[in-house]
Parts: structure tokens; C-alpha cells; sequence
């Protein structure tokens, strides 16, 4: 019984944890070749969750196209922020200023969408939560395959895309070194750019499939992405598998914690990780060499 | 100090003494010309938003530290100083030392675990703490009363001095008499501070720590005591802020407050100590006067914040640098 109990939570956090990984892998792909941080990132995140409710409920589309069209939307975010903020303060060579108008960004973002969406919560729900599948005791809903399947794929995807193309080789050149992968031939403002549309749509596509287990406001993010904040932090800034290692992590802390002990404790204990991670090993879990700009 | 300097610094100092008494004199007029129980709360809220926003630019604007977590020390004095007094009797200025003072030393705990980070580390790690302090307010339910709320907070305890009317705070003007001048004396005291030895010692870690610490400063030390200064003072609003209202519920210290608390900041011009005042008193007005469009605008707070990192980063400051240099037709000083 309790061995189903674990199995069961298990499940839960990792098909969580898997979307968290999906939300924290763009924070970390941008810190990673631009060393700055998207606050906005977060409404990305609720932005592609209405999207896919809208198209939804207004223009009668299935839930699988809506997860694309979160995608599509996501993207153009991340090219809008692109264009408007990250690429004019790069000259300016601030290391806070991009930083602080991306928490402008997104104060507008989430203002704007209480003002036209409202403060309560949208009910969201597919057809695939109501598909449950039973195996060994424990239960499945077709939701939470899809959410493991889509999420299993796009990593991998985004994985071999950075491990075996030319754009992702390239990419990763501009992460270790922006000067040099320029006088080789590679734009660094193109990939740049790249970086953060396919990371924003990363956010997007995670809204899409994470509107159904949030509560869909439009702060729904926020709630989101200060969990992805402890997770790039936990799995080393700038580092895909110590981000996919903590994802999952931060995901199961969540489902144990609400079986064993209370939910309000989550944010609680994800963040005292964090701080401890912070004091102690602030490299993360995975350290990676990585020069420090003395 | 050659005789030029010694004169100039003699005349802006004497020049500082009359903005100090023409501040206060602002002050005492304003509950008479902007009359009404509605914009005594207004003038009330400028208030507390001032203290908070020079709490911040204290660590911001002058130590170079991104803290997003003054929503935390600012959650910590109200609910600090309003526990002591309703759960232990304390009273209210006993509380509100000790409000202050805990606000500190949580502002002195984080930093000592977060100097160590810099930048972005160090921005979430405040970030992280605010949204600790944010779910123990929420759920430490025995203590708090979590989303319930605190209620029917008492007014700070009617002054009575011999030879005068009793001071009641219950009356709205005199409680913003109280917080305004609280606001002042803060200010006083941080351009005493921001304009001492400490200061400059402080502005040379902003520019460059490794540079600062081989003349022999340590960076550390001094970043832990701005952390310490800029966080009691947002404990202080916090305390002022429980009382005024008469409740307390743990969203009122969600980190959205201190991205409002850091676009007052921004706006006004960090590294200035009157930037972040006339940031509070713009963008805790603003919104007033566009009630006409509805919840649409409270999109000002990020508009603002974003333009202004864009297009001026020195803030309300150098805007007005640049205009008076238009006016005077002299070169503008780099702000």
C-alpha cells in the first residue's frame, strides 16, 4: 500500500516536475549565451496557458493544436522581448539593466491581463484529465502522458538539435565564447535571438500543459517561475542536465510534500534548498567549469 | 580642501538646511490644500511608499545590491511589530523597535548567506527569501491567522504633552504627520550617511568590489550593513503601514510589492536620495489619477519601469538634469 502510495507520487512529481523542467530550461538556454534572465518569462507561461484556453473555448480548437498554438505564441513573445529590450541594453554592457526592464515587462504583462482577463481563475480542463488509466494500483490520466510524452520528446529534441546540428553547435559556441564564435563566421545577435524564441516558446508550450493542474490567473506564472528560478540555481545557471536533474527534483519535493506533510510547505522547502544550495554549493548539482567575470 | 571647495560644500550645505525646512513646511501644508479623507490616505501611502523605496535604493542605488526581497522585510515589520503588540502587549513604539530591529537583522541574515553572490545570484536568492517570508505569513496559521488576516490593528497611543492638545493618532493628518516625518528624518539621516566616509566607502564596492577590497575595504562587512540599513528601514514602513491600514494579510508583502517597490526606485533615479522619494510620490499618484481606465492602470508601474531602463536609466533625476541644462544652456552633468 504505501509502495503504491511512493509509486503513485512518484508519477505525480515527475509529470510536474517534467513541466518545470520545460520552463526552466529556456531561463537556463538565455543565461546561458546571454548570462541574463527573462523575468517575463513567467508570463510567457500564463500567456501561452490563454492562448490555448482561448483557442480553445473561442474558436472550438482540440487541446493537442492548442499546446502548438502556446508554442507559436511563445515564440513571437520571445521574439517581441528580443527586439524591444534584450538586444538594445546589450551594448549598454549593464548587467542589472535587462534584468530590471524585464520585470517591467512583466508587471505590464500581468496587469494587463488582469485588466482584460480578470482575477478569477479559468477552468481549464481537456478531455484527456477525465481518461484514467489503472496499472498496478496506481493511476494515470491521459493528461499526464501526453504531458511526459510531449515534454520527453521536446527534450530530447532540444538536446540533439544542440548536440549534433550546426545551429546547435553554433549555439553553443556563442554560449562559452560570443567573441570568438563572431570572428568565425557565426552572428552572435542572430543566435541570440534564436536562444530566446526557442526558449520562450519553450514557456508557452509548458502554459499550454500546465494550465489544466494551475490555477489559470494571470499570475499563474509567477507561481511558476519562481520555482524555475530555484531550479536553474539548484542545477547550475546555464546547465541542461543539472536543470533537467533539478526539474524533476523540485517536482517530486512538491508531490512528497503534499502526501506527507502540508502544501503550503512547498515553496517552503523548494527555497530553503535553494538558499542552502546558495551557501553551499553554488554551482549547482552538476558543476560545470565556468569563468567567473572577476 | 581648498577654499572654492570649502565654500561650495559651506553653500550646499547651507543649501541643504533650507530643502530640509522647506520639506518639512511642504509636509504640513499638504493635509490642507489636498483636503478629504481620500487623499490623506493617498498622502499616507506616498509616505510609507517613500520609506520603502529609500530602504531599497539604500541597497540598490548605493551598495549596487539587486535585492527583490524588500517585500519580505517590509511583511516582517508589520507583522513583527503588530503580533507584539496584540499577541504580547507590547507597546506601540516598543514594538516597533523591535519590528525594525528584526527587519534588520532578517535583512543582515540574508545578506550574509547571499553576499557571497553577486548579480543575478543574489537576486534570486531575495527573491527566494520574500517568497519564504510570504508562505510562513500564509501558513503559520496559529500565529498569523494566514490568508484570514490580522484585524482591528490599534493606532500608534495618543501623544500628550504638557501645555498642548492631546496628538490622537486616530485623527488620518496627524498619523500622516507621524509617518511623513518619520520619512524625513530617514532622510536626513541616509544623506548623513550616503555623504559620509561610509558612503564613498560603499559607492567604491558599486563601481568595483575587487578594486575597492585591494585598498583595503571589506566589501563583505559593508555590503551586510546595507543590506541591514536598507532592510530596517523597510521594516519601519512596515510597521507604520499595519496600524494606518488596521489590517494585515500576507498578499499585501507578495514579491509583486517589491517590483513595485523597485520601479519607484528605477523611475525616480537610483544612487539619488530624492529620485526614489519623488519615484514613490509619481507612482503611488499615477494610478490615482488614471482611475478613469479602470484596472488597466496599474499597467503604469511596468510601462514606466521599462521606458525608464530604456530610454533614461538615471530616472525622474536625470530627466530633470537634462531639462535644467536645456533651460541654462550649460553642457548636462553625467547623471
Amino acid at each position: 500500500m504505501t509502495a503504491t502510495i511512493v509509486a503513485q507520487q512518484a508519477i505525480n512529481g515527475i509529470v510536474l516536475g517534467s513541466l518545470y523542467v520545460l520552463v526552466a530550461l529556456g531561463l537556463t538556454l538565455i543565461y546561458g549565451v546571454l548570462v541574463q534572465i527573462n523575468f517575463a518569462h513567467a508570463d510567457f507561461v500564463t500567456l501561452g496557458a490563454f492562448a490555448a484556453y482561448f483557442f480553445i473555448h473561442l474558436l472550438g480548437g482540440n487541446y493537442l493544436t492548442s499546446i502548438a498554438v502556446a508554442l507559436v505564441v511563445g515564440a513571437i513573445l520571445g521574439w517581441a522581448i528580443n527586439l524591444t529590450i534584450f538586444a538594445p541594453l546589450r551594448h549598454k554592457g549593464s548587467e542589472l539593466l535587462p534584468l530590471i526592464a524585464t520585470i517591467g515587462v512583466s508587471t505590464m504583462m500581468q496587469n494587463a491581463m488582469l485588466a482584460w482577463f480578470g482575477p478569477i481563475p479559468y477552468a481549464f480542463e481537456t478531455p484527456y484529465s477525465q481518461q484514467v488509466f489503472r496499472v498496478a494500483g496506481m493511476f494515470f490520466t491521459a493528461q499526464s502522458l501526453i504531458i511526459i510524452a510531449v515534454s520527453a520528446a521536446t527534450i530530447a529534441l532540444l538536446y540533439a538539435f544542440m548536440k549534433f546540428t550546426f545551429l546547435g553547435k553554433a549555439l553553443r559556441a556563442v554560449a562559452q565564447d560570443r567573441e570568438t564564435a563572431g570572428l568565425m563566421g557565426i552572428n552572435p545577435s542572430y543566435l541570440i535571438m534564436l536562444t530566446i524564441v526557442l526558449s520562450s516558446a519553450l514557456a508557452g508550450m509548458a502554459g499550454a500543459m500546465l494550465a489544466p493542474v494551475l490555477v489559470l490567473t494571470p499570475f499563474a506564472g509567477t507561481t511558476v517561475i519562481v520555482k524555475a528560478f530555484a531550479i536553474v540555481i539548484i542545477g547550475g545557471f546555464g546547465n541542461v542536465e543539472g536543470t533537467i536533474l533539478a526539474g524533476l527534483l523540485v517536482g517530486l519535493i512538491e508531490s512528497f510534500t503534499t502526501q506527507y506533510f502540508d502544501p503550503g510547505l512547498i515553496d517552503i522547502f523548494v527555497f530553503a534548498l535553494l538558499l542552502l544550495m546558495l551557501a553551499f554549493r553554488p554551482t549547482g548539482l552538476i558543476s560545470e567549469r565556468r569563468e567567473e567575470n572577476v | 580642501m581648498s577654499e572654492a571647495a570649502a565654500a561650495a560644500a559651506e553653500y550646499r550645505s547651507s543649501h541643504r538646511r533650507w530643502a530640509f525646512l522647506a520639506a518639512a513646511l511642504i509636509i504640513a501644508v499638504l493635509p490642507y490644500v489636498l483636503t478629504g479623507s481620500y487623499w490623506h490616505t493617498n498622502l499616507t501611502v506616498c509616505a510609507i511608499n517613500v520609506l520603502l523605496a529609500l530602504g531599497l535604493d539604500f541597497i540598490l542605488g548605493y551598495a549596487g545590491q539587486l535585492n527583490l526581497g524588500q517585500s519580505a522585510f517590509y511583511g516582517l515589520g508589520a507583522y513583527v511589530s503588530t503580533l507584539l503588540i496584540t499577541k504580547f502587549g507590547f507597546p506601540f513604539w516598543g514594538a516597533f523597535v523591535a519590528g525594525v530591529a528584526f527587519a534588520g537583522l532578517s535583512g543582515v541574515f540574508l545578506a550574509l548567506f547571499a553576499v557571497r553572490l553577486r548579480g543575478h545570484y543574489l537576486a534570486i536568492a531575495s527573491l527566494g527569501f520574500a517568497v519564504i517570508v510570504h508562505q510562513i505569513l500564509l501558513n503559520w496559521i496559529s500565529l498569523t491567522q494566514g490568508p484570514l488576516g490580522i484585524y482591528a490593528i490599534p493606532p500608534p497611543p495618543a501623544i500628550a504633552l504638557p501645555g498642548l492638545p492631546v496628538i490622537s493618532f486616530r485623527n488620518p493628518v496627524a498619523l500622516f504627520y507621524l509617518i511623513a516625518g518619520f520619512a524625513l528624518l530617514v532622510y536626513f539621516l541616509l544623506d548623513q550617511l550616503v555623504r559620509s566616509p561610509i558612503g564613498e566607502t560603499l559607492t567604491a564596492i558599486r563601481e568595483d568590489e575587487i578594486s575597492a577590497s585591494s585598498l583595503g575595504i571589506n566589501a563583505t562587512a559593508w555590503k551586510v550593513f546595507a543590506f541591514g540599513v536598507g532592510a530596517a528601514v523597510g521594516g519601519a514602513a512596515g510597521c507604520f503601514y499595519a496600524p494606518f491600514v488596521g489590517t494585515l494579510v500576507p498578499d499585501a508583502f507578495f514579491i509583486t510589492e517589491s517590483f513595485t517597490i523597485l520601479s519607484m526606485v528605477i523611475v525616480g533615479g537610483m544612487g539619488t536620495l530624492i529620485g526614489p522619494v519623488f519615484g514613490a510620490i509619481l507612482l503611488t499618484l499615477l494610478p490615482e489619477l488614471l482611475r478613469d481606465i479602470g484596472d488597466l492602470r496599474l499597467v503604469v508601474y511596468g510601462v514606466a519601469l521599462t521606458l525608464v531602463v530604456l530610454f533614461m536609466p538615471g530616472g525622474l533625476v536625470q530627466a530633470w538634469k537634462l531639462i535644467r541644462a536645456k533651460i541654462t544652456g550649460a553642457p548636462a552633468a553625467s547623471p
